[in-house]
């Protein structure tokens, strides 16, 4: 698990996942439905897919809105947390998803222009 | 075969009743050359009944005459006329349009036979030398054709009520007429209007004097004129006259109208006299309030450039007030504003002054606005002018079905705006550039300046002689010179003040990922980049050199979004490339990206 922060985390959506298991990812979401458990939650991603996302403790905290997890990648194409961060929106201005995900197809569309995804997935 | 004529008609259209598509018979047609002006047909025409020979036939008829299709013994519906008295009590009837139902060749002669119309105490003009040509001159020309409906509907109603007594009685009242049928050769007349728009007091002063002036709009249900009252006509009605009430006015001097000055849609304008009277009237509501005609957000791309308009439409978004400096430094408000329509497309109206100033767009409300200009500025947008009016939530059925429409769907549309659509490469808001392809496009070496939009960072900002004194008249920014005694001379408005006011004029060097370059900001832009005030900064700079240097520190290394005007300008046979910022705005970075995203996939597709 220590791992996640060392290595370079590639920015995927839902659809991406299988491809990323066992690796270090950053997932945006909308928080959808939590476990009375608190211990796992669904995010939407902008295409409107969801993403499970499992913790190792349980939620300290209500969670809404957009959610920023980095985590590892399980076989079952769930999201082992690592850490995650809420955004709060600042001056009105809310996260557009939508936006997020087109740029994070860029990023995977033109691979050879942002090196990081290059390291991580070499 | 047999034709029937509408029997009575003659005597009805003498008194001004409404007589629906009379059917006559013209007994005799004669040409009137009055010397100046088009020539003129006089006709007598017969209802069965009488005969009646001051009629007159308008000049877009002539044609009819003068191909003989109007020959005496034709047989004519009239489908549109108007019945003028003339000063001295005598009627004309004015055909405005007929139909000749049966030609002159298919008729015997005659149909029955009429008597000449005698009127109850004046003796209707059997001859033709007694009718003056002035009154005939062109007396048809006021009219507009989809006014003559309504006009003929206005007249006789009033003519139901008083009898033709009324017109003759010098100093009374003289009978109220749809203000469609007034023209300079009348002078007895009384309209009932609505005032639509009231303009301000202006004042002029050249070489001939001075004066004041004032203007306003008045609509009833045949149309609408402008009306000006100059220096003691100011006096004497411009407190008494208010926006939206009604009036009757009389003895008003009509002229052609103006085109330059005016959207309304009337040949002829009013002018106020020392006889004018103006009376407020109480019983109103079926009174018109204004007539607009509102053309389609989206139809105003197929308008004309410089068009007056009127639009109505949801305000979907306010901008904030700015002040603005005009080519002849003056300092004006503006505001910008996002109108929609149900055509789903937006445009941006620009607000001016006081408009500027108090409007209050807030619960997204309904905005009419008559006669605003249609510019070509970023696609299409509209202006304000000083004659437009401007009504918000008008109580009107357009308002109420837009309103209905917006709170149902309409405020879920994105909506196209018509602004800043741009097309073709250069010109425009938003003609995006790196401060490269500004250098490599030489951008600013034509005749004319170019303007650019680039997203850059300020890099260095000459914080030395970044204020100047200006002159603290309100709009007049000129330099003073400092007398040395307390006193500050503004040359251009000859004058010494006891004080000045801090302006800026910050000099920068913006770069972004390809280039750099040196940029002008004047006041406006500079502000927004210091994020201050400049007589705030102006007195930090006397007071507090360390939070002066603060200000630019905190500003350096900021992003904006830059509107430039770029010029080659020549000192001293030294061309440089000039760089001004038109305007500094903080980046919106959905936008940004949007863009961004768009100019990538763009780029992979070709």
């Amino acid at each position: 698990m220590t791992g996640v922060f060392e290595a370079p985390k590639t920015r995927i959506n839902a659809s991406m996942l299988s491809q990323y298991v066992s690796r270090p990812v950053c997932f945006i979401g909308r928080v959808g439905k939590v476990h009375p458990s608190g211990k796992s939650f669904t995010l939407t991603d902008g295409e409107g897919k969801n993403a499970s996302v499992e913790l190792n403790d349980p939620l300290e905290e209500e969670l809404s809105g957009i959610v920023e997890v980095i985590g590892m990648v399980s076989n079952k194409g769930t999201i082992m947390a690592a850490v995650y961060n809420m955004f709060r929106e600042e001056k009105g201005i809310s996260f557009d998803l939508e936006l997020y995900n087109e740029a994070l197809k860029v990023l995977h569309d033109f691979p050879q222009y942002y090196p990081f995804e290059v390291s991580s997935s070499g | 075969m047999a034709v029937e004529l509408s029997e009575g008609a003659i005597e009805a259209l003498i008194k001004g009743n409404e007589v629906t598509n009379p059917v006559l018979q013209l007994i005799n047609i004669r040409k009137l050359d009055s010397g100046n002006g088009p020539v003129r047909f006089r006709l007598m025409m017969s209802d069965g009944l009488h005969t009646m020979s001051s009629f007159m036939l308008a000049t877009p008829l002539n044609s009819l005459a003068e191909q003989n299709l109007v020959a005496p013994n034709c047989v004519c519906l009239l489908k549109k006329s108007v019945t003028n008295v003339l000063k001295d009590g005598r009627t004309v009837v004015i055909i405005l349009d007929l139909e000749v139902i049966k030609p002159a060749d298919q008729m015997a002669g005659k149909i029955g036979d009429p008597t000449p119309y005698v009127e109850g105490q004046s003796k209707a003009p059997q001859s033709v030398p007694a009718l003056p040509p002035a009154p005939s001159a062109s007396s048809a020309r006021p009219l507009q054709p989809k006014n003559g409906g309504g006009m003929n509907r206005g007249s006789s109603r009033d003519f139901g009520k008083k009898p033709l007594t009324a017109p003759s009685t010098p100093g009374g009242t003289s009978k109220v007429v749809p203000i469609a049928s007034l023209n300079p050769y009348q002078s007895k007349w009384t309209i009932r209007a609505r005032v639509t728009n009231k303009s301000s007091i202006r004042t002029w002063s050249n070489s001939r004097g001075d004066g004041k002036l004032f203007s306003m709009e008045i609509v009833d249900e045949s149309g609408e004129i402008r009306v000006t009252g100059f220096n003691q006509e100011v006096d004497k009605f411009y407190s008494l006259i208010e926006q939206g009430k009604v009036y009757y006015i009389s003895k008003g001097t009509l002229k052609i109208a103006n085109k330059q000055f005016t959207s309304l849609k009337n040949d002829y304008e009013m002018t106020l006299n020392g006889d004018s009277s103006i009376i407020p009237c109480d019983d109103a509501h079926d009174v018109p309030m204004v007539q607009c005609d509102f053309v389609s957000i989206a139809d105003l791309d197929a308008r004309d450039k410089d068009a007056i308009v009127d639009v109505i439409g949801v305000c979907k978004s306010v901008e904030d007030v700015t002040r603005i400096t005009t080519k002849n430094s003056r300092e004006v408000s503006k505001r910008n504003i996002q109108l929609m329509d149900m055509s789903g497309k937006l445009i941006q109206v620009t607000m001016w002054g006081n408009e500027a100033e108090t409007f209050d767009g807030t619960g997204q409300p309904i905005l009419a606005i008559k006669g605003a200009k249609l510019s070509d500025f970023g696609g299409r947008s509209l202006s304000t002018l000083y004659s437009s009016t401007l009504m918000i939530n008008p109580d009107i059925p357009e308002a109420y079905k837009l309103r209905g429409w917006y709170d149902k769907e309409g405020h879920a549309l994105d909506g196209q705006s018509m602004t800043e659509m741009r097309g073709g490469g250069g010109g425009g808001p938003t003609n995006w550039k790196t401060l490269a392809d500004v250098k490599n496009e030489h951008l600013g070496h034509g005749d004319k300046a170019d303007y650019f939009t680039c997203i850059a960072t300020i890099v260095y900002m000459r914080k030395e002689n970044s204020l100047y004194q200006a002159c603290p008249s309100k709009d007049c920014n000129k330099k003073v010179v400092d007398q040395q005694n307390g006193l500050y001379r503004c040359e251009k408005c000859d004058k010494e003040f006891p004080d000045f006011k801090y302006r800026l004029m910050l000099s920068a060097n913006i770069a972004d990922f390809a280039d750099n370059q040196w940029v002008m900001c004047f006041q406006d832009s500079a502000e927004a980049i210091l994020g201050q005030k400049s007589d705030y900064i102006g007195q930090l700079k006397d007071s507090n050199e360390a939070a002066f240097d603060e200000v630019f520190q905190h500003a350096n290394f900021s992003t904006f979004v830059f509107r430039n005007r770029v010029k080659l300008e020549t000192y001293n046979d030294e061309s440089r490339i000039k760089v001004t910022v038109m305007e500094a705005k903080p980046v919106d970075h959905k936008e940004y990206s949007k863009r961004l995203i768009m100019n990538i996939r763009k780029h992979a597709a070709n």
